[in-house]
Parts: structure tokens; sequence; C-alpha cells
């Protein structure tokens, strides 16, 4: 018994410790940025480029909450809800407030027809199987969005105000507040709804335990349809958004693809993970460019996120906030 | 387990269908009619240069099937499209060359460096012809048996530089350019090239920490403020961007949003009507190099051109892509009408090593073709592996990218004789 | 077990063996034949396709004792072949070193990055280690991006292969070299898995906490199946380098490396014959797919515009993959154990 107090109270000093440590690097963060105007510009960019990763990050999270599938497509998912959404605003001329809604139609369709007819055949087999026929989801999305839309890059029509913000000496463009505003919103709501909603109650117990949920009497195939439709909904989110501030490209693919190394950071079931880790990474990428290229390889950009992520992981092996899961033999 | 039947039968169709369909292209190709050469051409239709791809693709068949339908062919003989998408996908490649000579292609075009740069080992060993329309230095220095159609990127920032040192450049000493380049051959061609002559045209380039290294970006890039952030404190005159439109015109905005008073220029991969599209506004006033005519200037193959666009793929009007794959097609062709008339058409049309070799000795190296005034003239001169050698500069007026001098000639630098090279 | 009725096994070496009857070693030459005789009536393209095929088995079949055997998600293998191919190159190239000197060092070089990024998987598991091995792609890739010794993003000229003088340049010589090492590794692979080493794999895989209590060292076979998955995709790369004979880091794409994983999971996880099947199956397709397929619809339907067919290749292959994961979520192994077991006991299945 003194042996398990001694060790809860070493934690408890611990997690002071680190408390106190992380409002130190904090505080040492926010005078860095009144002394010098590049570190403020790092800074910005660095945290608006992060939620722009954490918002894609959202979608992935929450295909993993209720089926623990890893979802290869979501680049695709990003891109072909951009293009839709070119269709509507820019070649059907809609205004936004009708033509984004129908996107989001569209987003909640290609949900249901992924789950209904790719994945729900796939029920109780291998995960790994199932991961696999996400990587061919992906592959025939990319098909169709070059057969559909042959143009292969355009821009969407402006949907928020073009003129630069100043905070301080520093810049930051209004489509990226947007971008941080609408994140949190998504974040907020998909976290009540996991919290409170039977639904999302529902959808956390499908990803504890298949078999015993089924035996409660709860609907698993409709969990999955809800949650795929949901993943669908905040990746055409994010897709309108970051093609709005760069365009519509293959690039969102990659982008896409950059929310893995967020999410498995921040934990692969955790919505508050995946808003932490994405400006953890975003300003890993901007200081690191920052302050190391002139002195190291060029790219080096693009390398220090993974070099935080492997020390994190090895620390922490759930991710920041991950669930721990206890083994048993 | 009706529904699990269902699926198995519609597998096996497709499988059956997939299968069936070489079979039925070996059939279609026994029965055309009349003699015909054969053309290998591979685009990055897929993936992540499609932007550029598809253009150059549309480009390239349209212009064939102008020169088939409406010419009657070359001398009489057809041209064969053997047309392979790449996506982009460098270990694909070497297959597709593989393919292309045992189809009996007499040569073949890739469009993009980086995918002809995957295919140049094959082509050099078997002396098979290749044309890139897009090229950096490394494919032809040393000259082998790679060409580029256009000068490359190294040559673009020549003759940018050239053009700003005699236009725009009023202060006194010498002008500062920072670089940004594509994390490929886009922009290593025009590192190497500043690399080269900077010092010979009284230039500063302001470098990313050692020689040699410029500012880089990847294709996919979301956010350039911090290195431009950067390049804004070493204060430039000039921004000289050598990427694809996309990243092109990232950092083009970037840079409007940190309010840079700079010069921004960029070469021409980047310069396309697609960075309009996606820049907008902020494209105002980019200056760009870019090796052909604008859309519908007055020159002779303009009008033809702008007719089969319309008609097949209207989404690609004003596309410097589509000019530069119809023009790429036309000069191909024309390789092959001049070995026609050195050497006979059986000997050619075989597709062989001898065919290859006829087409770059009697073909390549005898051509002089004016490309319909769509671009600078084409030739070989020896020791150079490049086609055309000459720009034009434009600029961005009210969305439109207009030309604003004349040709400007590139000169041959030999890259292999510099120690660091390919190091 | 998989042997016909009234074969019964009298010794332990029978029992261990893999080929048993003689309709078994029938097939297996016949096999052999067919495959060593291919270059005889295959074109050259149709060789350089099985000479990718060959390479990319030897890389999937390193995935596969990782992966499919001890259960450490790999998604970046490719990296860990461009480590192969490099080392090779610049053994050939730059210390002009024989090509047989570089095969062996590619493979061990390959090796120990991979227990060098392994390392995590002391603490990381499932798709938590994912990551280690997508950031060894990343920063494998962007030092040969950047490392002059590499040609950086240039690439470099490799030459082909050669053995005491024979320089392997034709399709032909080609298609003997790769797929001679293929069936050797492929050979190798097989039994290492029925060795204590393999059994050790597969208790870490199915529950590691268990094979841990059972006496099994967690980090020296852990470690191991990083260095042996890795060793085969070393020896893909120095085959790919010196078959290709050019080298550019786009060619070992992060997609390839999502790519192989895909591979061995249609191909059938943690079965010899996995890997073989999934990569005949994935390369094929796509392969026809862009050779055959899409030219032909370009060819024929004249009534769409020019080019109208590139969305085709990735769709058709996507839903291939799908509607084949659909029919059979084992993977093609099982598929082929089913038929071999459906021949077997023909005519009474029940």
């Amino acid at each position: 018994m003194e042996g398990m107090t001694k060790k809860a109270r070493l934690k408890k000093i611990l997690k002071y410790t680190l408390w106190t440590l992380l409002g130190v690097v904090i505080a040492f963060f926010v005078f860095l940025c009144v002394v010098n105007a590049d570190f403020l510009q790092f800074t910005i960019t660095g945290l608006s480029v992060g939620m722009v990763y954490a918002l894609i990050a959202l979608g992935f999270v929450l295909v993993w909450k209720a089926s623990s599938v890893a979802n290869l497509a979501l680049g695709q998912i990003v891109l072909i809800s951009s293009w839709f959404s070119y269709t509507m605003l820019a070649q059907a001329g809609l205004p936004a407030y009708i033509g984004l809604p129908i996107v989001v139609l569209f987003a909640l369709f290609l949900g249901w027809v992924i789950e209904r007819f790719a994945l729900r055949p796939l029920i109780a087999q291998p995960i790994l199987s199932l991961i696999a026929v996400t990587l061919g989801i992906g592959y025939f999305l990319e098909g169709l969005i070059t057969f559909i839309w042959p143009l292969s890059t355009a821009g969407l029509p402006e949907l928020f105000p073009k003129e630069v913000i100043h905070i301080g000496s520093a810049v930051i463009s209004q489509e990226y507040l947007w971008v941080i505003g609408i994140c949190l919103l998504v974040f907020i709501a998909l976290t009540v709804f996991f919290r409170y909603h039977r639904m999302g109650i529902a959808m956390r117990a499908t990803a504890d335990d298949q078999t015993a949920v089924q035996a409660c009497g709860i609907p698993v195939t409709r969990v999955f349809s809800t949650s795929w439709m949901f993943a669908c909904v905040v990746a055409a989110i994010g897709g309108v958004l970051i093609s709005s501030i760069g365009g519509i490209t293959h690039g969102l693919v990659e982008t896409g693809l950059k929310a893995f190394s967020v999410v498995i950071l921040g934990g692969l079931d955790s919505f508050i993970g995946a808003i932490v880790a994405g400006p953890i990474i975003g300003l890993a990428e901007t200081y690191g460019g920052g302050y190391l290229t002139t002195y190291l390889w060029a790219g080096v950009r693009d390398i220090i996120p993974f070099v935080i992520i492997i020390i994190v992981m090895v620390i922490k092996p759930f991710g920041l906030f991950g669930e721990e899961r206890i083994e048993r033999i | 387990m009706k529904t699990k039947k269902l699926i198995i039968s519609a597998i096996v169709c497709l499988i059956l269908v997939i299968a069936s369909l070489p079979y039925m292209t070996a059939c279609g190709g026994a029965d055309k009619e009349g003699k015909t050469i054969k053309l290998g051409i591979s685009t990055p239709s897929t993936g992540i240069a499609a932007e550029k791809g598809r253009p150059l693709e549309h480009g390239q068949k349209d212009a064939i099937a102008y020169v088939n339908a409406e010419l009657g062919g070359v001398d009489g003989y057809q041209i064969e499209i053997v047309w392979r998408d790449n996506g982009y996908d460098a270990a694909q490649m070497s297959n597709i060359v593989r393919n292309f000579m045992d189809e009996g292609c007499v040569m073949f075009s890739t469009s993009s460096s980086a995918m002809m740069t995957a295919s140049m080992g094959l082509a050099n060993e078997y002396g098979f012809a290749g044309l890139a329309a897009f090229s950096s230095p490394n494919l032809y220095r040393p000259p082998q048996h790679i060409y580029g159609q256009l000068p490359d990127y190294g040559d673009d920032f020549l003759a940018f530089m050239d053009y700003y040192l005699d236009e725009i450049w009023e202060g006194s000493g010498q002008p500062t350019v920072a670089i940004h380049a594509l994390n490929n051959s886009t922009g290593k061609g025009a590192i190497n090239a500043a690399r080269a002559y900077a010092e010979e045209m009284g230039i500063t380039i302001l470098w990313d920490g050692a020689v040699g290294k410029a500012f880089e970006h990847k294709a996919d890039s979301l956010s350039e403020m911090e290195s431009l952030t950067r390049i804004n404190a070493m204060n430039p005159d000039v921004l000289y961007i050598s990427s694809t439109p996309a990243p092109t015109a990232l950092i083009v905005k970037n840079a409007r949003e940190l309010g840079m008073d700079v010069v921004i220029a960029s070469g021409h991969a980047g310069l396309t009507s697609a960075l309009v599209d996606l820049a907008g506004e902020d494209a105002e006033g980019v200056y760009g190099v870019f090796p052909t005519v604008s859309w519908g200037d007055d020159v002779p193959g303009m009008a033809k051109m702008m007719e089969y666009c319309e008609a097949n793929h209207p989404e690609d009007a004003g596309n410097g892509d589509y000019i530069t794959g119809w023009t790429q097609s036309l000069i191909m062709i024309e390789i092959v009408r001049t070995a026609l008339q050195n050497a006979d058409y059986d000997a050619i049309a075989a597709g062989d090593a001898d065919a290859w070799a006829i087409i770059e000795n009697e073909g390549i190296k005898k051509l002089s073709y004016d490309v319909e005034g769509l671009h600078g003239p084409v030739s070989y001169t020896v020791d150079d592996n490049r086609l055309s050698k000459s720009v034009l500069i434009f600029n961005i007026q009210n969305g439109i990218i207009k030309a604003i001098t004349d040709w400007i000639e590139a000169p041959v630098v030999r890259y292999e004789d510099l120690d660091w090279f390919g190091q | 077990m998989s042997l016909p009725c009234g074969i019964r096994n009298l010794t332990y070496a029978q029992d261990m063996a893999i080929v048993r009857t003689k309709t078994q070693w029938g097939m297996l030459l016949g096999l052999l034949v067919v495959v060593f005789t291919a270059p005889l009536y295959l074109s050259n393209y149709w060789l350089g396709v099985f000479n990718l095929i060959g390479i990319t088995i030897i890389a999937a079949t390193g995935l596969n004792i990782l992966t499919g055997y001890c259960g450490q998600l790999s998604i970046g293998h490719a990296g860990f072949i461009a480590v192969g191919a490099y080392t090779s190159a610049i053994l050939t190239t730059r210390f002009e070193m024989p090509f047989l000197v570089g095969l062996i060092c590619a493979g061990l070089m390959a090796g120990v990055i991979g227990i060098i990024f392994g390392l995590p998987s002391m603490r990381v598991k499932g798709f938590y280690l994912a990551i280690t091995t997508i950031a060894a792609q990343f920063i494998i890739m962007w030092i040969i991006n950047q490392w002059g010794w590499t040609g950086g993003q240039l690439g470099m000229t490799v030459p082909f292969a050669s053995i005491g003088g024979y320089i392997f340049k034709s399709g032909q010589s080609q298609f003997y070299l790769i797929i001679g090492i293929t069936v050797l590794c492929v050979f190798i692979a097989k039994n290492l898995v029925r060795t204590r080493v393999g059994r050790a794999f597969i208790a870490i895989r199915d529950n590691d906490l268990a094979a841990e209590v059972m006496g099994v060292n967690l980090t020296y076979y852990k470690l191991m199946a990083f260095f042996i998955g890795c060793f085969f995709a070393g020896i893909a790369g120095s085959l790919f380098a010196h078959w290709n004979i050019t080298l550019t880091p786009e060619q070992f794409s992060f997609k390839n490396s999502i790519l192989y994983v895909g591979i061995i999971i249609i191909g059938g996880l943690g079965k010899s014959v996995g890997p073989i099947l999934g990569v005949l199956f994935i390369n094929l397709l796509k392969e026809v797919l862009t050779i055959n397929v899409v030219p032909f619809l370009e060819d024929k339907l004249t009534m769409f515009p020019s080019g109208f067919a590139s969305g085709v290749t990735p769709m058709l292959f996507g839903l291939v993959i799908v509607l084949f994961l659909i029919l059979e979520p084992r993977g093609i192994a099982h598929r082929w154990n089913l038929i071999k077991a459906s021949y077997r006991l023909w005519p009474f299945s029940y």
C-alpha cells in the first residue's frame, strides 16, 4: 500500500512539473514572438498550417473511432469533394449558401456509398483487408476524378475576403482564420456528439468490441455507415477550405496523407489529440524549416516532424492522447 | 449467398473483359490498311503532374490526328500513336520504354523531364531516340540519344536574367536573386544555370546557406510563408521560381501576402493558364519565360491548333502546355518526314535498332523546321541536343499571359565540364 | 494437411518435406521448366514486366516476413528498397566494386538501416509503429535527395549487372539472373518461417506478451524480423538498380510503400505463396491496364475526345482491388488453398 501511494505521489509531482514546464515553454515562445518578427511569422504560419492538418485528421479519427479502420483513401475523398464543390460553385455558378449544402449532401452520399458497397461486405473480416479496400477506393476515386474533371487543376471562387490581417509585424490571410475557426467548431461538435449523443456512444462502443455491441442490439451497420458519412463530411469541409486557399490540385491527396502523422502523434482515437498534434507538426515544420534549413540540407522541414513524432512515440507509445490499451494474455 | 454469386460472376466478367481486350487490340491493329509509322508517346496524364500531363496529352494526340486526317500523314504514311500513361510513376516508366521498343516505335517522347530521367538509361543504352518537351541539363549533358524539344530550365533562367539586367534593373551594383526551386530536375536546372553563370552575368544569387543550395519546395506544399519570410529578410531584387503551376501559384500568393517588394519570375514549367487560374489577381505583373508563342498569336500554325482544341478539348483553351504538346507531335512528325527523305520507308517502319539510328542520323540531325511559328525554329547543332534554343519573356497583365519580347536565344552551357555537375 | 489420402508420414524428415508426392515433384519441375524457358517465347517487353515482377516478389517476400509473419506493420518498404538500390549503385560506380559485392552489401545495408528504424518497435506496436516506418521512408528519401553521392534529385546512372566479366544486358540474361535470385529468396523465406526463428515470429504476431512469457526474446526477434525483411528489400533494390540502370528518388515513392502493403494483403498475409500471387495480380493488372486496355479504349471509342481514357487506369485498378477483396478478404493465397484442397479431395469434397 505504501509503495502505491509513494508512486502515486511521485506521479502527481511529475504531472505538476510537466505542466509547469509546458507553461514555461509557452511563455518563452510568446516572449520570442514579441521580440522577434520572424519568429512571430513562423509561429502564426505553423499554427495555421497545423490547423489544416488537424481538420483533415479529424475525419481520419472519426472512422478509426467507430471501426478501427485506417482510411487510406482520405486524400482522394478530400480531392473529390473539392472538385464537386468546384462544379457547384464555379461551373454551375451557385451561390455559396446553396452550393455548399449540396456539397455536404454529396459527401454524405459518398460516405454512404463507400460504406455500403465496399466496407459492409467485409464486416468481421481481418482488419488489414478493410485497410486494403480503402487503398483500392483511393485508386478508384483518383481515376474517377481524372475521368470526370479533365481540367486537373482549378481555383475555387473566393469564399473568404482576401485582405491579409496584420498581427504585429506578421501577416495571416483571413482564409486561415476561417480554417482555424471552422476546425475548432468541427472539433467541438464531434466531441460533444461522441460524448453525449446515443449514436456517438454507440460508435465508441462498436470500436471497443464489435461482437458485444451486436449482442446488445446496437445496429453495427448503421454505426459504420454514419461514421463514414460524417468522416466524408469532415473531409469535404477540409477540402473546400484548403482548395479555397491553394486551389484544387493533386497535392491535396498528399496533404491527406500528411494527416496520418498528425493522427498517430495525437493518438489514433482522440479528437483532442488531432487538434493538438496538428499545430505541433505545423510548428515543427516552420521552426525546423525556418532555423535549420540554412545549416542542413534543403527540405529538412519535412523531416523534423518525424523526428519529433518518433521521440514522442518512444515516450508515449499510444500517442499524446491516445487510449492506452492494457494487454492481457 | 446469392449476392456473393453475383459478385463472383461480376468479377469473372470483368476479368474476362480485361483479359480479352488485348486480343481485340491485336485484331484491330492487324486489319488496318496502308502503311504506318509508329511513334511512342508517354504522358503523365494521371498522378501528381496531371495538371501538365493532360493538356500535353491532348495536344500531342490532336496534332497527330490533324496530320493524319488533313495532311494525309507523312508522305502518305499514316502515323500510328502508341500512347501510354505513365502516371508520373518512375518505376513503371522503364517498362513503358521497353514496350515502345517492342512495339516498333521509331522514337518516343515523355514530355516530362523527370520521366525522361527515369527512362534515359535504357534509351541511351539501346540508342532509342527520345524527345522531352520539358528538359533539364542532366538529360543531355553530355549529349547522347535524348533530345530536348525546347530550351531547358537552365536556359529559362539565363534568358530571363539577361532580359532583367537590360530592361528592368535600375539600381547600382549587382542585383540579388533568390531562387525557389521544386525538388526535382525542374528546380535543379535553374539552380545549375545560376551556379554556372551568376558571376559572368553580374548577379548575386542568394543561396540558402551553402553555394548551390537554393530555397526548395515540394509539389504538394501547403504554405511557403516560412521560406519566403527568410527570403524576405535577405531583401532580394528578384524572386525566380522554377516549378510547376500549383506550387508557383502558392509561392506567388504567399509572397504577395507578405508584401514582398520583388520582381517575381517563373520558369516555363510553371507559366501556364493554370497559374493565372490558381493565383488570380496575385499573378498580376509576374514575369515568366515560355518557349512557345502565346495563345491566339498570329502565326501560321495557330488557327489549326485552336480549331482542334476548340473541337476536342475546350477546357485546354489558353493553356501553353497544349501548344507544347501539339508542337512536340509536329516535331516528331517532321523528324520522320526528314528521315523519309534520306532513307526508305521500310527501313524506318521496321522500328528496330537500325531504324532508330536512321531516325537519329537522318532525321533529328538533319532537322530544320519552323514549327509553323508556334515556337522557336528547331534544328540540330553539333554538341547541343536542344532542338529549339529560343524563348520568349512573358508578363501577366489583366489575367492574360502576354509576350513582351522577341525570341531570345539561350547559349549552350557545357555543364559536364563543371566539376560540381552531377555531384 | 496438404497431402492426398493414403499417404502417411513415416519419418520426421518426411513430415517436414515441402514437396512430397511424385505429382508434386512433377508439378514443381514443370513450373520451373516453364519459368526458365519463358525467355524463349516472351518478347523483350514482357521479359521486362516479369523481371520487375521478380524484383517486386523479392521485396514483397521480405515485407511478408516482417508484416505477415512477425506482425510489424511497415509502410516504408520502398525506402528500404531505395537504400539497397543506392548502396549497390554507389559501390559499383564510385568504388568500382563487382556487382555481387554490391548485391550483398545492398542487402546488409538495408538490413542495418531496417534495424535502426525497427528500434522503436520495442515500445510501439500496431498501427502506431507504422509511423516510424513512414518516417523511415521520408528520412531515407530525404537523404538520397540531398546527398551528393547519390546524384541527388537528378538520380544516377548505374552499369548493368555483371558476374565474372559477363554483362547481363539483354532481357533474357537479366531474366535468368533475377528469376534465379527470386526463386532462391522465396525458397529461403519459405524455409525460414519453418525454423525456430519463424515460429518465434508467428508467436510474436499472434500475441507478443504470450510469446515473451514463453521465453521468446522480443527485442532480438523483432529486430531480426526487421533485418531479414529489409535485407530482402535491399536485394530487390540492388537488382532494380542494375536492371533499370537509371535511379531517381522518384522511383521509390511513399505511394509505392503503401502499395506494397496492399500487395501482401491481397496476396495473403503470412503465407509464403501470398506475395508471389499478390505481385503477379497487382503488377499484371497494372501493366495490362496501362499498356493494353486504356490505349485500346482510346483507339476504339473515337466518339469521345482524345485523352478521355487516362482516368480509366486507376479507376479499374482500384475497382478490381475492391471487388477482389470483397470476394476474397483473406487474400489470393486462401483461395489458392481452397482450389488445391478441392482438387485433392475431388470427387469427395465433403
